[in-house]
């Protein structure tokens, strides 16, 4: 059935992006925004490859993956938070070092192949028709993304910790005040935030396509970005707008296979215009709903 | 960063050489060569000689007639591009479409050259191109600005994605109307006319776009410090505040400052496709967009300072291939180099400011 | 909170001193603080009640004296330490995150380590709130909170945190709609009788009379009057000692010369809205005429700010019609700016200074009429005028060349009004022209603002200062209590009326 496909690749697709919008979602809810998520998703993108080439092991290739976005997203927060650097164009930089660190690093991968991680349907729900197959036929990082969601909706809402996390982000003074140095807060949601898109980046490759090729996220990181501020900063919405994402780009494979005549290209932008129309869309919304502190990077003149 | 200091000409306002500025010209170079020395690093790892690769980076560079050619090849869309980034950044934007417009641009100067200007003489084709090519990169801004000021949307993130849009966009012209029936896995469009392409300088592959290139950035240099126009527009990226405290007119400002940023960056693309290539493909002029937006923010925006930086990623960019050539590292490695001496300069950008 | 006996001295301060650079802020404090007392401590703005508060609550590091608590020296900066010792403080502009809710913003403050339980929170929350009459809902978002309920917010915050003991209250009511005063009096006296002990800081003299157990008086960093107890102590006492000598001098009255009955500027029916949607004012009648200084007294925060944006086309009026030279206005500033209005803000640093511009470039900008070379500036003969103008040598403008943003506030100061009075202007609305400056360029500024009067400019002034508004204006009105009151005919009331206006508060 060809909504079951796409809703299928739609998870599938879609799950690299989601990790990476969750990220961006707690680095942004303490105050930071992260271009450079590009650069942290193809670090692990790279970094589970390779481990997992090495190790046969596509668990200890996610972790990797997760650990060599962190370590991109090191550079950014020191920039930012420790330089003072204007936190755009830094992120911007990060993507631009990222594309190239992970071309160069990744020459030998690119026509390695692996098992990695493959389709792992759930005993029982995955009969279920219709149903089973979208949702419980996936591979792990699949799940797990999946399972991220509601903790970190618990984490962000319902925990002292989320308080403190979008305190950061909301008015910094008032932590501060309560005894928390902001500037900590920041660099563990923005390391947090790579080490998802690191992982996102492995699910990609290690889960998704089963190979390398350089500069294969094609924006994903970017487009992660763009959902987080389309999803309110909410983690159910920058699910859905990840699987939305995901969509139009299944879609594309089945255009392909029905025969139907659209041409690829257009379907190729699809994702990209959509992620634009859902940001114009919500473009009211977002005013009221922006942590604070991200208000100054936009609005402000191009200065840091 | 702050939109630059403006280097109005005026009367020195503190003796040259007083000991702050001594100070940060030092703490400037030192950055500079810092990742230079990193990069040597790295390369060693490679069993790669770095003062080798650097000492024939500058040989070739200045050693030779075609060599400084291959520099100044690279570092026309370089500037081009920077001069897209960097004038939209005085006023207070952050444009990184430079990718997208220049592509477009260079669709619509090829889409004119293939359908239209087919025989055409030089002194008509040219132009015209370049008018197209214009054209093309504004039109592709102009989508940003209306998103920014009728949809209030963030101009960074709306220019990025439409990126990626331009991309599709081109491969969709080179895979249909445009596409050279020649052509079989990769295509590309039909060539252009002879005529239609830019005259060279005998004894390299430099053609004569680097002096348009060069002209533009004067003329973008004197719009910002000597007109009015450009002194408006330094205030509103100075002080947003203070700009529509004096009643300007802030979204007409932004909507015509993307629209020239486009042109140029559209006109980068012309010069890709009649100085260089001949025709378009779906990868013309990749990356340059982005380099020029590294070499405006290491210009810290200024027109004439981003002539040295465009020509410094020109020569990074043609060490590339002097690396590859001698050593089988991919060109693209230098990228690294590129974004570690951006680091750097971002890491003491504070520093420097006050 | 364990009972200490009423009387019991909880904190005291014994010569407690802050410099700021050449300022002293506060010189030689000595109080105390009791339980179960309410300790009012009443000064004008500038006085240095907030930074005494501050030291109080461990944001600022006293330069000399001492703070003495369970009988031995404490150190209560940084604000942990204070907290830690049982200082809460109920600020003026609440520490509190608005897009959270009320149960998350309390459990920041109050809770430890990452999680919290929310329904013991909220019961506790609940119990606090009962028993001392602070309505509050854990579940609503601040932001959707009235100033009154984010108050009450502020307060069930304090009161919960652990080993509270003493609680300062940062012009409490200034916030509070008058039946809410009431109440907030009432939950006061609750907590005096609970054994707190309580420092109030207002300019509210009624509020003083009506619960203050001790009274302390702040002027100029000095503290100038002190009473143990309430008992025959009269408001005009209070209200003398709080205004000093300026009751009593002879204010000299300057020459304002004749005005026009010509009408420039009207507003009507005004009702203006701040930043947090709250009424800031309402019902103003305000007009003005040519050739006449219109003062604006008030203590600061009684929507000046909001008032003056309103006037320059920075606010829209919730309600109400503005018109300028007989016609209607609207729109942004440049309308305004064409129609003939200036507007010289408060805080020029912010709003006026363009980062690495110089002083030529900014007067350019916006002030002199600069013949335009075709597409550029003629910035010889820019300079020529502007070192042959007068406005610029009387007020000494610095260098031509120096970058505005590096300069110090005096000489920005300096640029902004130098840049305005050289548009002659209709209306020049103007904040706090000499905050900051000396003798001298004071005297200078105020000078030309009333050449620029004599010369047919209707001129809205805003300042603290009673002296500068009585020798310039020729009418004055008062910001308080929501309302503007006046005007009244600067030669026929007296400072000290003004003054009674001031901080009465609420008009009658």
């Amino acid at each position: 059935m060809i909504i079951t496909d796409i809703l299928t690749g739609a998870l599938r697709s879609g799950t690299s992006v989601m990790l990476a919008s969750q990220g961006e979602l707690i680095s942004e809810r303490a105050g930071v925004i992260n271009l450079g998520m590009e650069g942290s998703m193809l670090a692990g993108a790279l970094g589970g490859f390779a481990v997992t080439v090495w190790t046969g092991n596509p668990w200890l290739g996610t972790l990797s993956g997760g650990l060599c976005g962190l370590i991109i997203s090191l550079i950014h927060s020191f920039l930012v938070l420790s330089c003072g650097a204007n936190q755009l164009a830094t992120g911007l930089t990060i993507m631009f070092f990222g594309i190239g660190v992970t071309s160069f690093f990744g020459r030998s991968f690119v026509s390695e192949q692996i098992v990695g991680f493959n389709p792992v349907p759930i005993p029982i729900l995955s009969d279920i028709p219709f149903i089973g197959d979208v949702l419980f036929n996936h591979d792990p990082l699949t799940y797990l993304s999946i399972l991220l969601v509601p903790v970190l909706w618990y984490v962000l809402f319902r925990t002292r910790l989320g308080v403190i996390i979008r305190a950061a982000g909301e008015k910094e003074d008032v932590l501060f005040a309560s005894g928390i140095n902001p500037l900590l807060v920041r660099y563990c949601a923005v390391l947090a935030g790579g080490f998802l898109a690191g992982v996102g980046g492995t699910q990609l490759s290690v889960a998704y396509t089963h190979s390398w090729v350089e500069n294969m996220t094609a924006g994903r990181g970017v487009v992660a970005v763009a959902l987080v501020i389309f999803a309110s900063w909410r983690p159910a919405m920058a699910m859905v707008g990840s699987y939305l994402f995901g969509a139009a780009q299944a879609l594309q494979l089945t255009v392909q296979q029905q025969g139907w005549p659209i041409s690829t290209f257009f379907l190729f932008m699809v994702p990209y215009l959509l992620t634009l129309a859902a940001l114009l869309i919500v473009e009211r919304r977002k005013r009221s709903s922006m942590p604070e502190a991200l208000g100054n990077v936009f609005s402000a003149d191009a200065g840091g | 960063m702050k939109a630059g200091t403006s280097l109005t000409v005026m009367p020195v306002r503190e003796s040259f050489l007083s000991a702050g500025r001594l100070r940060k010209i030092g703490l400037t170079i030192t950055v500079f060569l810092a990742p230079f020395v990193l990069y040597g690093l790295f390369l060693l790892c490679y069993e790669v000689n770095p003062i080798e690769l650097y000492w024939s980076m500058l040989k070739s560079t200045f050693g030779s007639l075609f060599g400084f050619g291959e520099v100044l090849l690279k570092a026309t869309p370089i500037l081009l591009t920077g001069l897209a980034a960097a004038l939209p950044a005085r006023a207070g934007l952050i444009n990184v479409g430079g990718e997208g417009q220049l592509i477009i641009g260079a669709l619509f100067a090829t889409f004119a050259a293939v359908f239209f200007l087919d025989s055409a003489p030089s002194w008509v084709g040219i132009p015209l191109m370049l008018v197209f090519g214009a054209l093309g990169g504004a039109v592709w801004a102009g989508i940003v600005a209306v998103l920014k000021t009728a949809g209030r949307m963030n101009e960074t993130i709306s220019s990025l994605l439409l990126n990626y849009v331009a991309t599709h966009t081109v491969s969709y012209f080179v895979h249909g109307i445009l596409k050279d029936p020649a052509a079989f896995n990769w295509p590309y469009s039909p060539q252009i006319s002879w005529q239609l392409r830019l005259p060279t300088i005998t004894g390299t592959r430099l053609h004569i776009g680097f002096i348009l290139a060069i002209l533009l950035a004067a003329v973008v240099w004197f719009i910002l410090s000597w007109t009015k126009l450009g002194f408006n527009i330094r205030v509103l990226g100075g002080n947003k505040l203070a700009a529509q405290r004096t009643g300007f007119r802030i979204n007409w400002m932004y909507v015509w400052v993307l629209l020239a940023a486009g042109a140029l960056a559209g006109i980068a693309g012309m010069i890709e496709i009649t100085g260089i290539e001949g025709r378009l493909r779906s990868t013309t002029g990749v990356n340059y967009g982005y380099l020029g937006f590294l070499a405006a923010w290491m210009a810290w925006n200024h027109p004439l300072r981003l002539l040295f930086t465009s020509f410094l990623l020109g020569m990074i960019a043609v060490a590339g291939n002097t690396l590859e050539i001698g050593s089988g590292l991919p060109a693209s490695s230098v990228q690294i180099l590129m974004a570690l001496v951006l680091f750097f300069l971002m890491g003491i950008a504070r520093r420097l400011r006050s | 909170m364990d009972r200490k006996h009423p009387g019991e001295v909880l904190l005291r301060t014994s010569g407690l001193t802050k410099r700021f650079g050449s300022l002293t802020a506060n010189q030689d404090i000595n109080l105390t603080v009791q339980a179960g007392k309410i300790h009012a401590i009443l000064g004008e703005n500038g006085a240095g009640k907030s930074t005494l508060m501050k030291m109080l609550y461990g944001v600022y590091a006293p330069d000399d004296g001492e703070i003495i608590m369970d009988g031995e020296p404490v150190v209560l900066h940084p604000p942990m330490k204070a907290k830690a010792k049982g200082i809460g403080m109920v600020f003026q502009d609440f520490r509190l995150i608005p897009a959270q809710t009320v149960l998350d913003n309390i459990a920041l403050a109050v809770g430890k380590g990452w999680r919290f339980r929310r329904k013991q929170l909220r019961e506790r929350i609940m119990e606090v709130s009962a028993k001392y009459n602070l309505a509050v809902n854990p579940d609503a978002y601040v932001w959707q909170l009235d100033l009154g309920q984010r108050q009450r917010l502020e307060i069930v915050k304090v009161l919960l945190m652990p080993g509270t003991r003493i609680i300062i209250f940062d012009e409490p009511t200034s916030v509070l709609v008058p039946q809410e005063v009431e109440a907030f009096l009432q939950m006061l006296m609750l907590l005096r009788k609970n054994g707190y002990g309580i420092l109030l800081i207002t300019h509210k003299i009624n509020e003083v009379m009506a619960c203050a157990d001790q009274v302390s008086v702040l002027t100029a960093g000095k503290m100038v009057f002190h009473a143990d107890t309430m008992e025959g102590l009269t408001p005009e006492q209070l209200i003398a000692a709080m205004m000093g000598d300026k009751q009593i001098t002879n204010v000299e009255k300057l020459d304002t010369g004749a005005a026009d009955e010509q009408e420039v500027l009207r507003l009507e029916d005004g009702e203006i809205v701040g930043d947090h949607g709250n009424t800031v004012l309402a019902n103003v009648q305000l007009k003005l005429h040519r050739g006449e200084i219109v003062g604006v007294a008030g203590i600061s925060g009684n929507g000046q700010r909001e008032l003056a944006e309103t006037l320059f086309g920075l606010r829209k009026l919730k309600h109400g019609m503005l018109t300028v030279k007989g016609k209607g206005i609207s729109g942004g500033p440049k309308a305004f700016i064409d129609a003939g209005v200036t507007y010289v803000s408060e805080d020029p640093l912010k709003e006026s200074v363009i980062p690495g511009f110089t002083i030529l470039e900014h007067m350019v900008l916006d002030g002199m009429p600069v013949k335009e070379k075709r597409i550029g500036i003629d910035w010889q003969g820019a300079r020529q005028m502007l070192e042959a103008s007068e406005e610029a040598k009387a007020l000494r403008l610095a260098d031509l060349n120096r970058r505005a943003d590096k300069l110090s506030g005096g000489n920005v100061q300096r640029m902004v009004l130098a840049r305005a009075l050289m548009r002659k202007p209709d209306v020049l609305i103007i904040s706090y022209p000499s905050r900051g400056l000396d003798i001298g360029t004071t005297r200078t500024i105020q000078q030309h603002l009333l050449d620029l009067a004599a010369r047919g400019t209707a001129i809205l002034l805003f300042s603290e200062d009673l002296d500068e508004l009585f020798k310039l204006s020729k009418r004055l009105v008062v910001l308080a209590g929501k309302q503007l009151s006046g005007p009244y005919d600067a030669a026929e009331i007296t400072a000290s009326e003004i003054g009674t206006l001031m901080l009465r508060g609420e008009s009658a």
